[in-house]
């Protein structure tokens, strides 16, 4: 009989052989056991990878399930510790019991056996020896029933599959999600009556990782009675629900599990159906919340039951970008973790603290959200190269408290965000009861329910709290309760909730979880205060100040309050504004004062509540993008007034520029131009029209053909100095709004003027080395002849300066040129390189720069220097 | 091509239409051969600038006109760098030291010396001085100025300084002693229609004078403003038909929107639309002292007599607030709820002695 064989193979069961080979057992209640993740919680999941390593434990994983009789039901701990010999005792007296209720075709739900017979648990128990021992062999195996049946094992092969990661533990996981929660929690409540039923040496079994440990005091009880299963953690069922979903859904990709025959769930919208490895559209997870409140726990323990190897950095590590390339990417890259068969699942926890966030490209966070998409290169057939960059094909947790930090902002949109929220406090209260019931403490609800208001639903801190009280004695009551967390009440800040206090008094629940008195809490300056020094930055406060104090209802027909708050305000400007100029960092203490009176002149309760402004940062951004434009513009400015004798050049500064020329340039740049063919234009809308042209190409304004989102063509001005007559959206009503046609008709005739400027450069620099040899007296006649020139003469023969040739020319019929401008700049051009190359052929200049002041520079001749 | 302000921009001493008086002078010092540091100063577009380019062709010929620019780069304390524009000809040098902001001592200290310690090379060159204009005088720190003192004394031999400002009072007393104070008064309005029929005969075409005073009575005084009404509004309307309108800068139009709108409500509502239009004006690089200035007009304008010295008086103490402070934001809108809070006081005739 393979059963047979297969115990002696496996040789640690000595004791079971007979019962084993006496009773032959259908494997599938094995096999149920494994894929029903959730029995009796993640305690399967545990003992089932712990099984994968070794026969023996796999052992004890299954006989917990039947422990009715004399095992509590809950110290699996226990048991995985070396109960082996009771446990496998226990096996064999329960097969000779417990018949055989499921033998091949009924292959009954294990967790059902759980609720209604417990008795019937026996078979799956010696099954899984049976199976195991065959794992011990071979992949695949075959057993054969006592009546003659041959079953194939299923567990077994799956257990391999894990084994190299694309195995199916997925599907298991995927089987927890389906186990509805009150058939999980009529399991607790069975666990429960079991526990009951026989009162052991330890009867707090909720903590029950840290039962099994002799109480040492070196070890913190934040840890002791840290959660190591998912059914242990505390609080909010939806978050963690929220969470394992996520994480489910990297399943395809990790485990290579199929969606098969899941129905789709509502939560699949994020489900990608273009991405080939089909991972979650949004491929970080973004965990948030106040601290203490077991975010780092949590998602180690979601992590640990989907079967992940987790990899956490956090901030004691180095957080740059570099870090990303030399250890994340590997990690994720390899799969799993070195000497693990698990996937790995990175945590990064602290995250708001990265570097990176903003524009800084080199940073963590903007490497990290890289990371997610980058995708594959090379095709199949190509060979990959090795800088090639490989999809992220394993999940990224990351953990912060402040979601809406600064260095955040990018990879919001990327990730999937989770907001974590403080736990009921009744859950608080009771699982700290238990603690202390463990710890021998003595607590009564009152003083615990104290501690848990003034530490905001912060367990860590309440825990330590509580190891603190229990150095010093035996007994918890409100009034040491009090005097102990003393220090705890300005716990932690973040500038809206600052705000909101400004605005706000303090609820009646807040003021009596602090134990305050009527007149403690009418003193606010100092507890105000208090609060915006340890944000450390008072003008935030400031500006959040400014931004709502108009939105209360309050009424204030005389506009005195309003004018208080204003006067503080200044105030506060002019003392940081001194303290930033000046360097005058004593001021720097008195800054928090000036906001607080914000508190007597707006508090109110049940105002509305306090949202960030953007207004102020839009603001900010918006003049820095017009700022460049008015940079743009006057740099067209200067390079025209270098091109025409310093014309332009009185325009530049800086008031002049914003309030005069901008304006009026826009004015200048519009005429009522008529949307016409240019062949038939008038011969006033032709003169008006270079004069047009001649303005725009002389301040380098171009009209840039660009689609709008409606996929209309347009034609935008470049750089946009229309910006500056359109105020709330709105262009002045004076400007006409030039159309399309008439912006296409301009475009083309300042492009044919750039060529043609263009080509006066050439010319332009050839003339100005021709000043260099010429003499002084000669030189300024030529410039005085040059600036004589009005484009009304256009009859100058001896200008030499052929940029005026298309002013001249534009103003000449039409006839001339059979009304087409495109030939006048390259007539010009050729007449000018004809010319150039008539007079100045034998001309070899060399240019030489000697110093930057105009004092010492002199032409030299090449001759000076052969 | 360049813009009628620039086409007809005198380029002698002699073809400067108005101020005959202060030409002749200029030309008598240029001659003189003993040319003092001279500061120019008067209101905007009164042609300042002008005066000294015509001046420095009287002094050195038409050679000033070839002009280069570029651009410096310097150094601040804080290694930080600093671009600075420069234009010059062989014989001078123009300087905006206000471009570099708070760095502004860097660039005289530096550009200076190094300008004034050599001599002037070109030896066929009228004078044997160079020099330096410095625009926006008025804006140089305190630094700046106590740096260009003792140049200016130790150089003299090398190099004149002209100084162009809006106004004196911002400059330190000793630099005032050391220059020659030259006001260029804003032109009158016949003085400004003779301008604009000059440039109207140049161009050939007939300017009705209805539309000139028009645009002199918008301009203020400014004659450039006036060009670039005059030519914004020939280039809308080639043939002065239909309605003209004189286009005023869009953002004054903006200003006296804000200032209507301050009047018409006093509310928290009213404060916040304030604010956001004042958010919009600031975002166009309007300088918050011209928001707070054009605003405050247009306000004392529409109020009743007894309340303009008050609503000025806070104008200005927020002004100087501003100025100090760093948000402008903030003075803004504490000077639109004082005007606000005066204003419903006066209009509900209620003791105001109470709340002060």
């Amino acid at each position: 009989m393979a059963t047979t064989e297969s115990f002696t193979a496996n040789g640690l069961l000595g004791s079971l052989l007979p019962a084993s080979s006496k009773v032959l057992l259908p494997p599938t209640g094995g096999s149920e056991f494994a894929s029903n993740g959730l029995l009796g919680g993640p305690s399967a999941m545990i003992d089932v990878s712990c099984g994968r390593k070794s026969p023996t434990l796999d052992i004890q994983t299954v006989s917990h399930g039947p422990g009715v009789d004399d095992m509590p039901v809950d110290d699996e701990r226990d048991r995985l510790e070396g109960h082996d010999s009771s446990s496998s005792t226990n096996a064999s007296d329960r097969f000779t019991t417990g018949g055989l209720p499921s033998e091949s075709q009924d292959f009954p739900e294990v967790s059902e056996l759980f609720r209604q017979h417990p008795s019937k648990k026996v078979p799956s128990v010696a099954d899984s020896l049976h199976s195991d021992a065959h794992f011990h062999r071979t992949s695949s195996l075959r057993a054969t029933t006592f009546d003659g049946k041959t079953i194939y094992m299923k567990r077994k092969t799956r257990i391999e599959g894990l084994r190299n990661t694309s195995g199916t533990s997925g599907h298991r996981m995927g089987n927890l999600l389906d186990i509805p929660i009150h058939r999980l929690m009529d399991e607790l409540s069975a666990a429960t009556a079991a526990k009951l039923a026989h009162p052991g040496p330890q009867p707090q079994p909720v903590t029950s990782t840290g039962a099994s440990l002799p109480p040492t005091e070196d070890t913190l009880w934040v840890d002791r009675y840290r959660p190591h299963r998912f059914t242990e953690l505390l609080g909010n069922d939806r978050v963690a629900r929220e969470m394992i979903a996520w994480v489910k859904q990297w399943d395809f990709c990790v485990f290579g599990k199929k969606k098969g025959k899941k129905r789709p769930r509502d939560d699949d919208e994020n489900y990608n159906p273009d991405d080939e490895y089909h991972r979650p559209r949004e491929k970080l997870l973004l965990l948030s919340g106040p601290p203490g409140l077991g975010k780092t726990t949590m998602a180690h323990v979601i992590a640990q039951q989907a079967g992940y190897e987790v990899m956490e950095i956090n901030a004691s590590d180095a957080r740059s970008a570099q870090v990303i390339d030399d250890r994340i990417r590997p990690a994720l890259e390899a799969g799993s973790a070195v000497g693990s068969s698990k996937p790995v699942l990175v945590i990064i926890d602290e995250i708001d603290g990265a570097t990176g966030g903003g524009d800084n490209s080199s940073g963590f966070v903007h490497r990290l959200v890289q990371l997610t998409y980058d995708k594959p290169k090379g095709r199949p057939g190509q060979k990959r190269d090795q800088k090639d960059k490989r999809p992220l094909l394993r999940p990224i947790i990351c953990i912060c408290n402040d979601q809406n930090a600064h260095s955040l902002s990018k990879l919001r949109q990327y990730a999937r965000q989770i907001r974590f929220t403080r736990p009921a406090d009744i859950h608080i209260v009771k699982r700290l009861k238990e603690v202390c019931e463990k710890e021998g403490l003595k607590a009564d609800s009152r003083a615990l329910s104290t501690l848990v208001g003034v530490a905001r639903g912060d367990l860590r801190g309440c825990l330590n709290a509580l190891q603190f009280i229990k150095a010093r004695s035996g007994e918890v009551t409100e009034t040491i309760m009090r005097a102990a967390t003393a220090g705890m009440k300005e716990a932690d800040s973040s500038t809206i909730s600052v705000l909101n206090n400004m605005f706000a008094p303090m609820t009646r629940k807040r003021v009596k979880e602090l134990g305050m008195g009527e007149e403690e809490e009418s003193k606010y300056v100092g507890r105000l205060s208090r609060e915006i020094e340890s944000l450390n930055n008072p003008s935030t406060i400031a500006a959040g100040c400014f931004a709502h104090y108009p939105n209360l209802r309050q009424h204030d027909a005389t506009f005195s309050r309003y004018e208080k708050a204003n006067e503080w305000l200044t105030t506060f400007d002019s003392f940081s504004a001194t303290m930033y100029s000046d360097g005058d960092f004593g001021l720097h203490a008195y800054l928090s004062y000036l906001v607080v009176p914000f508190y007597p002149l707006f508090q109110e309760r049940g105002g509305q509540r306090i949202e960030r402004d953007q207004a102020d940062w839009e603001n900010f951004q918006l003049t820095k993008t017009n700022e460049e434009i008015y940079k743009s513009l006057s740099h067209g400015l200067r390079h025209a007034s270098s091109r025409l004798s310093g014309a332009y050049r009185h325009l530049v500064g800086s008031q002049i520029l914003t309030l005069e020329f901008a304006p009026y340039i826009n004015r200048i740049i519009s005429p009522p131009l008529r949307p016409v063919n240019s062949q038939v234009v008038r011969p006033e809308e032709r003169e008006l029209l270079s004069q047009l042209v001649n303005i725009m190409v002389a301040l380098e304004l171009r009209f840039v053909q660009e689609k709008a989102e409606d996929g209309q063509l347009i034609y935008r001005l470049d750089p946009p100095i229309d910006v500056f007559v359109t105020y709330d959206g709105k262009r002045a009503s004076d400007i006409a709004i030039s159309r399309y046609a008439v912006r296409h008709l301009v475009a083309a005739e300042i492009d044919a003027a750039t060529i043609a400027r263009q080509a006066d450069v050439v010319e332009k620099n050839q003339g100005g080395k021709l000043d260099m040899f010429s003499k002084t007296s000669k030189m300024s006649a030529k410039y005085d002849s040059a600036t004589k020139t009005k484009p009304g003469n256009s009859s100058e023969p001896a200008s030499k300066r052929p940029r005026k040739d298309p002013t001249d020319i534009a103003d000449k019929p039409p006839v001339d040129f059979f009304g087409r401008l495109i030939t006048v700049p390259s007539a010009s051009s050729t007449k000018a390189a004809a010319r150039k190359n008539v007079e100045k052929k034998y001309r070899v200049t060399y240019r030489y720069t000697e110093g930057t002041s105009a004092a010492v520079r002199k032409p030299v001749k090449v001759g000076a220097f052969m | 091509m360049s813009l009628w302000v620039d086409q007809f921009r005198p380029k002698t001493l002699d073809d400067l239409h108005y101020h005959e008086s202060l030409s002749a002078r200029l030309k008598s010092l240029a001659a003189s051969g003993d040319f003092p540091h001279m500061l120019f100063y008067g209101p905007s577009g009164a042609g300042k600038k002008t005066r000294i380019s015509c001046t420095l062709r009287q002094l050195f010929g038409t050679g000033v006109e070839k002009l280069k620019i570029d651009q410096r780069v310097f150094l601040s304390p804080s290694k930080r760098k600093l671009e600075v524009n420069i234009v010059q000809s062989n014989f001078h040098i123009e300087i905006t030291p206000s471009e570099a902001g708070n760095f502004d001592r860097v660039v005289i200290q530096e550009l200076l010396k190094e300008i004034a310690q050599t001599q002037q090379v070109d030896l066929n060159a009228k004078q044997r001085f160079k020099v330096v204009i410095i625009n926006e005088a008025d804006s140089l720190s305190r630094d700046a100025q106590a740096a260009l003192r003792r140049t200016m004394e130790k150089y003299m031999s090398n190099m004149r300084i002209i100084l162009c400002a809006n106004s004196t009072s911002r400059l330190i007393a000793p630099i005032k002693s050391r220059c020659l104070l030259m006001r260029v008064a804003a032109p009158t309005s016949d003085e400004m229609h003779q301008v604009l029929a000059h440039i109207a005969k140049k161009k050939k075409f007939d300017l009705p004078p209805e539309i000139a005073q028009e645009i002199i009575d918008d301009s203020g005084g400014n004659l450039r403003k006036a060009i670039l009404v005059f030519e914004a509004l020939k280039m809308q309307s080639p043939d002065f038909s239909g309605s003209l309108t004189i286009a005023k800068p869009d953002w004054e139009t903006y200003c006296h929107k804000v200032a209507d709108l301050i009047i018409q409500e006093q509310s928290p509502a009213r404060v916040m639309e304030v604010r956001a239009k004042f958010y919009e004006l600031l975002s166009h690089c309007i300088p918050p002292t011209v928001i707070l200035k054009t605003v405050a007009e247009r306000v004392v304008d529409r109020v009743d007599e007894a309340l303009k010295p008050d609503i000025m008086h806070w104008a200005a103490i927020y002004e100087v607030r501003m100025r100090q402070g760093n948000k402008k934001i903030y003075h803004l809108e504490a000077w639109v709820v004082k005007v606000m809070s005066i204003y419903k006081h006066f209009f509900y005739d209620i003791d105001m002695g109470a709340f002060d």
